[in-house]
């Protein structure tokens, strides 16, 4: 198993001071090379999910396994390399820098784990090259479409190899054609990389596309095991 | 400038140009104080110099002493006193008679000295000359001026300058700016002044035809007295003043103390400049420095994300606040030189220089943003690496 959350909650404070819990014993395991939808309405805790899963916040339960290590022990010193080595993050807001240009932004994941930037310059072309922004990779966030925005973000996302990528939303604000070479570029990530692909998605078709579905309702899945789809 | 710029993100031309108002500001204020200080320090080193002597009485001169006429005759007894290395008969006369002659400082005084004796002061053996030279022996009729003095009248070498009706001078030389008082003055040979004096004085003039036994080198409203090595001024001071009857003597340490009092009230001035340029200057900085990397807080959250640690965040900001604060800090030391030259030069039409760009207080305001620009981008990356990537990039977004 590749990812294993055991009884995952958090709650928020609300603007009162009151409590807002948002999830609520969750249980999640993902395989290796397994692609995984978690759909649920507005509020029901998925992007929460994603942000525990990925280290984003703590949990303030539950615990958090990533192979054999559990990561949601670790110090906060300690979670930063499995962040920028083992997870890949894509937002739907993009989240890119708005001082750099593409091709730095991308050349962000590996300036933290360690890679120097003649390594990682070639892959960040070639990955870009791939999903066709290569040619805007001198561009500012600003002077891109915003399928071109989550295409460099993507390529951020992968860039170290992370054998975990969790997307939350990622097609949110992207028209059909570009949301289809982001979900196919997911897709593809788990076949031919054998990387874990979990997906935070309102799309059915985007979670058509998914080994398996989790519903998450007002903070609880709907069903442990979830639902297979292929 | 240009290449640490270039290594900043697009973002920060504004906090460089918010820094830049802050640190002109400290700047500005600095330079005004440096002014004032080292007015009123160049006053108190030229009082600590030598010991000032004018005869028993009141009201004959005017200048840095206040007494009576001091005939040759005392000039010579001083002469004698043991510990005395030499002394210079003086003349100082208010160049307007019309204005008061309390001691000041800004007055434009004349002074007539003895070319052919060495200056007695120890901390001005001689006055700096920008163009020109100075008063040599046997010179009459020609005159050194102070900087500021030359400046109001346009004067310069070969100028002339009318000191009395139908009594004119030939400018040989201008003083370098000594930032106190001999900018403001017209130095002209010893014989010289006796004249201007007598013209001056009609009391003088009566004073001499009545057959009082005084010739021309009993005409002195002061004497500078120099004293031997390793002598203590202040005791010399105290011994000629007991040994020669009829003397008003200075004591340099006394004058020094009188001097510092009477200015109090500005260096009082100087350090409410002081505290309020750092305050001002300070605050705007810390909060330009804290304010940007507070807007960048999403940044930071995605970089978090993507594995930075506390420490190669924080070396990012520093770096990045370093670069800043330079570029701001150098910024604001040219807008206030700017500022400050452009002021000086309408000022100076006036005799008046209002700013002094010390190399001390540059390095100061450069280290100052540097050192705040540091200290502000830590507290904030502090404050940003204990909140969760999460956390940081709602806040920021």
């Amino acid at each position: 198993m590749l990812v294993r959350a055991i009884g995952l909650g958090k709650t928020f404070r609300g603007p009162d001071g009151g409590p807002i819990p948002v999830l609520d014993g969750v249980d999640v395991e993902v395989k290796p090379g397994e692609f995984v939808a978690v759909a649920g309405a507005s509020g029901s805790g998925k992007s929460t999910l994603l942000n525990l899963l990925g280290l984003l916040e703590p949990a303030d339960r539950g615990e958090i396994w990533l192979g054999d290590v559990c990561v949601s022990r670790l110090s906060r010193r300690a979670q930063c390399p499995v962040r920028g080595r083992s997870i890949g993050y894509v937002f739907q807001s993009f989240m890119l820098i708005a001082g750099l240009t593409a091709l730095e932004n991308v050349l962000l994941a590996a300036r933290y784990v360690g890679r120097s930037r003649s390594e990682a310059q070639p892959v960040a072309l070639a990955l870009m090259e791939r999903l066709g922004v290569a040619n805007r990779s001198g561009h500012y966030p600003s002077q891109l479409s915003g399928g071109e925005q989550q295409r460099v973000a993507y390529c951020r996302a992968v860039l170290n190899a992370p054998p975990l990528v969790l997307a939350d939303e990622p097609t949110g604000n992207l028209d059909e054609g570009h949301a289809a070479v982001i979900l196919s570029e997911l897709r593809r990530l788990c076949r031919e990389r054998g990387a874990s692909v979990i997906l935070v998605t309102h799309r059915a078709d985007a979670a058509a596309l998914a080994d398996r579905t989790l519903r998450l309702r007002a903070g609880r899945l709907e069903s442990g095991r979830g639902e297979g789809t292929t | 400038m240009v290449g640490i710029a270039r290594l900043l993100p697009r973002n920060y031309l504004f906090t460089i140009l918010g820094i830049a108002v802050g640190v002109s500001g400290l700047v500005a204020l600095g330079a005004m104080a440096e002014r004032i200080t080292r007015f009123i320090d160049g006053g108190d080193r030229f009082v600590l110099g030598q010991i000032s002597v004018a005869g028993e009485g009141m009201g004959m001169g005017t200048g840095f002493t206040a007494g009576g006429l001091l005939r040759a005759a005392k000039i010579e007894e001083i002469a004698q006193v043991p510990g005395v290395a030499a002394v210079q008969a003086q003349v100082m006369l208010p160049l307007n008679p019309t204005t008061s002659q309390f001691l000041t400082l800004t007055q434009e005084l004349i002074l007539g000295v003895d070319p052919a004796a060495p200056m007695p002061n120890r901390q001005f053996r001689e006055l700096p000359v920008k163009s020109g030279r100075f008063l040599r022996a046997n010179d009459r009729g020609v005159a050194v001026v102070g900087v500021d003095f030359a400046a109001t009248r346009k004067l310069a070498v070969g100028g002339r300058l009318e000191l009395a009706a139908g009594r004119t001078f030939e400018i040989v030389g201008v003083l370098d700016k000594t930032l106190t008082a001999p900018d403001r003055f017209a130095i002209i040979p010893l014989d010289d002044a006796r004249d201007l004096w007598l013209r001056r004085d009609p009391l003088l003039v009566q004073v001499f035809a009545g057959g009082a036994g005084m010739g021309r080198r009993d005409l002195n409203t002061g004497a500078a007295v120099a004293w031997a090595e390793g002598v203590d001024p202040d005791d010399l001071a105290r011994r000629i003043q007991a040994g020669v009857p009829g003397l008003n003597v200075t004591i340099p340490g006394e004058l020094s103390r009188l001097l510092r009092q009477s200015t109090a009230f500005f260096s009082a001035l100087l350090f409410g400049i002081g505290v309020l340029g750092l305050v001002i200057g300070g605050l705007s900085l810390s909060n330009t420095v804290t304010a940007a990397v507070f807007e960048r807080i999403r940044d930071f959250g995605i970089k978090r994300a993507l594995g930075a640690t506390d420490l190669q965040l924080l070396r990012e900001i520093l770096g990045e606040a370093l670069g800043v604060s330079v570029s701001g800090g150098a910024l604001g030391v040219a807008l206030a030189l700017a500022i400050g030259t452009l002021v000086d030069a309408r000022v100076l039409r006036d005799g008046q220089q209002l700013f002094l760009f010390s190399p001390r207080l540059l390095i100061f305001a450069v280290a100052f943003s540097v050192i705040l620009g540091g200290l502000a981008a830590t507290y904030a990356t502090l404050r940003i690496v204990r909140l969760s990537p999460a956390e940081a990039i709602r806040r920021g977004t």
